[in-house]
């Protein structure tokens, strides 16, 4: 490990040899032991760290202000964001019991439209619908296709 | 009961507001201290802290416990400090002074006044992401690997604004560093 080296290490772990990697640490307590130059930056690398950390340590939080948070915090909340994959889970939840009569109704109406097209209690209709068309259908012919009694002409 | 954070934050998904202000009793103190660290005021940190919590609250039942709460909130208030710097301009050197606390400054020289003064402006300086980290680092405890998770980028760009940043202190500093080598 050279000069150039042990001050990139020193800027990125700070000058607490102990947050080092292993690896380098070694490498370092021997330069630092052999190198006059390293040695100082070692030093350097100490009193910034020391420095920083009782410049931002001092700015330590006042209850006052965490205070005013919370009861900012204490007011009505906003809506909740909910996402699309809990929508089951909500629909289950719902309360449904003001609509349990009509739901029950629906309910009867579908089961009851059923049994009567899975019996056949419909063909009766069907029959009587097939033979008034073709009543109609014949009434009509004549007065439609038939040729003019006067001049002959066919429509 | 089980009152973790991460069972707060169940019961928080189902619109619990009692759990809810537990979760932001416990961690309001530590995110206005964050906030006010990056942003250097006082109020901005407030407003930060408050929409932290805030987001805590409308997000939860999208919340997955894939991190640590403390994390995920550090990082939602990291990203709106960064936001704010991004929209408004540093603060200025006079603002950065007053968010030193006066108390441990008072019985001290002048000197050391002037350079508690230096240091605050030297970091207020800092671009945005350098100044994170540095705080992150030094006042979290954090290990570099937890700083990038929190600002959401690899180790090796964590390294990266840290070397710089200190880079640009030492170059601003130099008096300083050398007034606490003869102290």
């Amino acid at each position: 490990m050279n000069n150039e080296q042990f001050q990139s290490f020193l800027d990125r772990h700070g000058a607490d040899l102990g947050r080092w990697p292993e690896a380098e640490r070694a490498a370092a307590e021997r330069l630092i032991a052999s190198d006059r130059q390293a040695r100082q930056a070692f030093e350097a690398a100490r009193r910034l760290d020391a420095a920083l950390a009782r410049h931002l340590q001092a700015q330590a939080t006042d209850a006052a202000a965490a205070a005013r948070v919370l009861t900012q915090l204490g007011g009505e909340l906003p809506r909740q964001k909910m996402p699309l994959w809990r929508l089951p889970v909500v629909l289950l939840n719902w309360q449904f019991a003001p609509a349990w009569p009509r739901l029950a109704a629906l309910g009867a109406c579908a089961v009851i439209g059923f049994a009567i097209g899975i019996t056949g209690l419909d063909r009766r209709i069907d029959r009587l619908d097939g033979q008034s068309a073709a009543a109609s259908s014949a009434g009509i012919g004549p007065l439609v296709f038939e040729p003019e009694e006067l001049t002959g002409a066919r429509p | 009961m089980d009152d973790s954070d991460e069972a707060l934050m169940a019961r928080v998904a189902r619109g619990d507001e009692r759990a809810f202000r537990e979760l932001a009793r416990r961690h309001v103190p530590a995110m206005l201290g964050l906030a006010r660290r990056i942003l250097g005021n006082a109020t901005d940190a407030e407003d930060v802290a408050q929409e932290a919590m805030l987001r805590v609250w409308t997000h939860a039942p999208r919340w997955q416990p894939l991190a640590l709460l403390r994390t995920w909130l550090s990082r939602v208030v990291v990203n709106l400090c960064l936001d704010r710097k991004r929209r408004a301009a540093w603060v200025e050197l006079e603002a950065a002074g007053e968010i030193v606390d006066p108390a441990p400054l008072a019985g001290e020289s002048a000197e050391a006044a002037e350079r508690e003064r230096l240091l605050a402006a030297a970091i207020a300086d800092l671009p945005a992401r350098q100044r994170a980290a540095i705080v992150l680092s030094y006042t979290e405890g954090m290990s570099n690997a937890q700083v990038a998770e929190i600002l959401d980028t690899t180790v090796s760009a964590v390294e990266t604004l840290l070397v710089r940043g200190k880079q640009n202190l030492r170059r601003t500093l130099a008096t300083v560093i050398d007034g606490d080598k003869e102290k």
